[in-house]
């Protein structure tokens, strides 16, 4: 591939951030975007680049990688930018992903990939203003009780209103919290996998990064063909409804009736209570206004208004929150919850925290079954009562985990595995390579799809869809692997793009050749696939430099005790399947 | 007949910045939101409501009143016509829209909104509407009957609602 065939404007640069001594520069990597296009893709290249052997996820040398692509801001619902970091919860390879406004801002300011490295003296926030980058003492929101607020200062002090991202950490990441997040322009995360840690011990309180440069496309003509193309592809067919429509919280009645919602710690596969914490009952009665991501015309994200009342004199205050699928499993159906203003209060109280929710939710039920088995007392929870069901406990329990004032709160504070093999409990502590499980128990493709997954994420393949599949019509487990391979594949290639997941099936392989020809860049399917077989050898490197290996992974007891929507897990198969998997990919 | 651009349902923002890329993908042949003719604004981040910046088209434009130069002239249904050519970049026009509608590009010439039709084609939330006027601008009363219910069979409802229903087309 030529510079000259890589016709559309910028995709060049990486901006190398220096926490340390407060300086950057600038370098041009056109060989990278070249040949991985951005996103995934060239973030992975640069962490091999810059990991040094024995490096941890807290030594200043780490990197966090935050990339975008070449069809960011470019085209409806690419709307995503990558974080690469080793993981301080599982210490394995930490990948995630963010909407909002972050990869339009990262896209129109010039640099498509920031790499940051290095720790500060003292808490810092980074401004990327176009090309200025600035340092500021950040002291003084150090401490703030939550995630939100400090986006609200920093709008104020900071120029870009509208052309902006802010990104952020709360409480947890402060305290190192091993699975805190990084909050995105109020409503988006780096979830999981503990970005917000990383953030906290590099000092690094909040990056504001604002653009507004121009692009241009090479074939100005084909490119508005294309846009109006997929435009009417996401609003006029039915292809993308279901996240304009209830979100994706949709999923809570139908896994629920599938049988493969966990619930109680997935002690059950099942909630009673299910309908009082669907999508449908979210929407009806506190969907307040629903938001988008910049350059998506979906609007998935789903506000909810919780009015509250404060005293008995008619007082209230009106609380914003987004909810999602995973976070009413997380914090309704995996602890019992079915009180919808409760799911919401839990909600609210984790992103002030600023902690991944499923994590949370996950060591919170844990806890809950520790409690009721006798495995723990009082006397590690400091006299909570730990009950499905108990928003107040629960509510307590959560500012405690982010407060560590004793041993067992800071167990929990850094997740399932760890707090597990403390204390016992390591059968029924709901988690796959070290990482907490999202809401499906669906079987065999699931627990697969997490346990291969680079970053044991139902993002990685969607294990899930293999068992919906199986559920219609059996298929052979090899299917079932070859699923995981092929959507593995697929997803590293959206991933380079950086499309939103959600409009997968809008961008297929014949869309994404087409939305890159319309900005002069040239690719096949095959060459498109040997991308994605690229990423993922690169990604099972890195993996194994971290030192993963498969003979570690542990598949806790509960998955196979507990029937699934395709019925009861059989353990010997799961691990037949694994062997399957390794053997066609060589890992 | 005259048509002109309306705002019509600025609560249903969901802050895609589709209208945005399109006025600047149309007018300007640049991928950007770089000198859209229509600003969507954010004033507490995306925790607060949108607002959509763009010329309303009034009737006796003040833009115009403003303008030394004779750049601007009166648009058949309100708003103005830009002559680029006479335009020297002094800004009076933006000092008198009150709407905040009008800015410079970095040739230094006005951009106003020219209410051709294009964005709200990519608007998925029925926020931006293309309405008969008079050729003065007026607004026409054409309905009398009662308002409709917003429900889910209203045509702004939703997306959803428009599948198969009023084409959305290729922009011009
Ligand atoms: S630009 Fe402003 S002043 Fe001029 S016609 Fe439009 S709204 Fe009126
Ligand atoms: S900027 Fe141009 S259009 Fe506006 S008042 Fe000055 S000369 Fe007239
Ligand atoms: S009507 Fe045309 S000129 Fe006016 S904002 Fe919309 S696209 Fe731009
Ligand atoms: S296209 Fe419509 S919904 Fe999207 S930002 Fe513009 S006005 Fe708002």
């Amino acid at each position: 591939m030529t510079t000259e065939q890589y016709a559309i404007e910028g995709l060049k640069n990486i901006l190398y951030i220096d926490l340390t001594n407060q300086s950057y520069y600038v370098e041009e990597r056109r060989d990278l975007y070249e040949k991985y296009l951005g996103g995934v893709g060239v973030a992975i290249n640069l962490m091999l680049e810059e990991y040094k052997e024995g490096t941890g996820p807290f030594d200043p040398e780490m990197p966090v990688i935050l990339s975008t692509g070449p069809l960011s801001g470019v085209y409806p619902t690419c709307t995503k930018a990558v974080a690469l970091f080793r993981s301080p919860h599982n210490g394995e390879l930490g990948e995630s992903y963010a909407g909002g406004h972050l990869a339009m801002s990262m896209r129109y300011s010039g640099y498509e990939t920031v790499v940051i490295k290095g720790v500060s003296q003292y808490p810092v926030y980074v401004a990327i203003h176009d090309d200025k980058v600035t340092f500021r003492d950040a002291s003084s929101i150090w401490h703030l009780s939550s995630a939100i607020d400090v986006g609200k200062i920093l709008r104020e002090i900071e120029p870009g209103a509208g052309r902006r991202s802010i990104i952020r950490i709360g409480p947890a990441g402060e305290k190192g919290i091993t699975y805190a997040d990084v909050n995105v322009d109020t409503y988006r995360h780096f979830g999981r996998l503990g970005l917000g840690a990383v953030f906290g011990a590099k000092k690094l309180k909040a990056v504001l990064i604002s653009g507004n440069r121009e692009l241009k496309s090479p074939e100005h003509n084909a490119y508005r063909k294309t846009v109006s193309m997929l435009y009417d592809t996401i609003v006029k067919t039915g292809l993308t409804e279901k996240y304009h429509n209830l979100g994706t919280s949709e999923n809570i009645l139908v896994l629920n009736e599938l049988k493969g919602l966990p619930t109680r710690n997935l002690q059950a596969a099942y909630f009673e209570g299910a309908e009082t914490i669907s999508g449908e009952l979210f929407a009806e009665k506190y969907l307040l206004r629903r938001v988008s991501c910049a350059g998506c015309p979906i609007g998935c994200i789903h506000v909810a208004m919780l009015k509250r009342a404060f005293s008995k004199a008619h007082e209230y205050e009106a609380l914003n929150i987004s909810y999602d699928f995973e976070l009413i499993y997380a914090l309704g159906s995996n602890l019992g919850v079915a009180d919808p203003e409760a799911v919401l209060e839990l909600i609210d109280a984790c992103e002030k925290a600023g902690v991944d929710i499923i994590s949370m939710g996950v060591v919170l039920a844990w806890a809950t079954e520790m409690q009721q088995r006798g495995k723990i007392s009082t006397n590690e929870t400091m006299g909570l009562e730990l009950s499905w069901g108990n928003k107040a406990a629960y509510l307590r329990a959560i500012d405690l985990v982010v407060k560590a004032p004793n041993e067992f709160y800071s167990a929990l504070g850094k997740g399932v595995e760890y707090a597990s093999q403390k204390y016992g409990g390591e059968d029924f502590a709901i988690r796959l390579g070290g990482l907490e499980i999202p809401g499906y128990h669906t079987g065999l493709g699931n627990v697969l799809g997490l346990s291969v997954g680079a970053r044991h994420s139902h993002l990685d393949s969607a294990g899930y869809s293999a068992d919906q599949k199986a559920f219609n019509q059996p298929i052979s487990d090899e299917q079932i692997v070859d699923y995981i391979i092929d959507e593995e594949e697929r997803r590293n290639i959206l991933n380079c793009m950086v499309s939103c997941l959600f409009a997968r099936n809008v961008y297929t392989y014949e869309n994404v050749i087409l939305a890159l020809k319309a900005i002069g860049i040239d690719r096949t399917e095959e060459e498109l696939k040997e991308l994605g077989k690229d990423i993922f050898r690169k990604k099972y490197e890195l993996k194994r430099k971290f030192g993963f290996k498969f003979e570690d992974l542990k598949i806790p007891k509960r998955f196979f005790e507990t029937p699934s929507t395709t019925g009861k897990i059989d353990e010997e198969r799961v691990e037949r399947a694994i062997e399957l998997y390794r053997k066609k990919r060589g890992v | 007949m005259a048509r002109r651009l309306k705002v019509a349902n600025p609560a249903r923002c969901i802050g895609c910045y589709s209208c945005m890329m399109a006025c600047a993908r149309t007018w300007y042949d640049t991928i950007s939101l770089k000198n859209s003719r229509i600003d969507i604004q954010t004033r507490g981040g995306i925790e607060t409501p949108y607002t959509q910046i763009v010329c309303h088209a009034c009737i006796d434009p003040p833009c115009m009143r403003a303008c030394p130069l004779g750049a601007l002239t009166k648009r058949k249904g309100g708003g103005v016509n830009l002559n680029k050519e006479i335009c020297d970049g002094c800004g009076n026009c933006i000092e008198a829209c009150l709407m905040g509608a009008i800015h410079l590009d970095a040739e230094k010439k006005a951009v106003i909104c020219k209410h051709c039709g294009v964005c709200p084609k990519f608007c998925p939330h029925d926020v931006l509407e293309m309405i008969e006027v008079e050729d003065s601008g007026e607004v026409k009363i054409t309905d009398t009957g009662p308002a409709p219910e917003t429900s889910p069979v209203s045509s702004t409802a939703s997306h959803k609602d428009l599948y198969g229903g009023k084409e959305l087309g290729e922009e011009k």
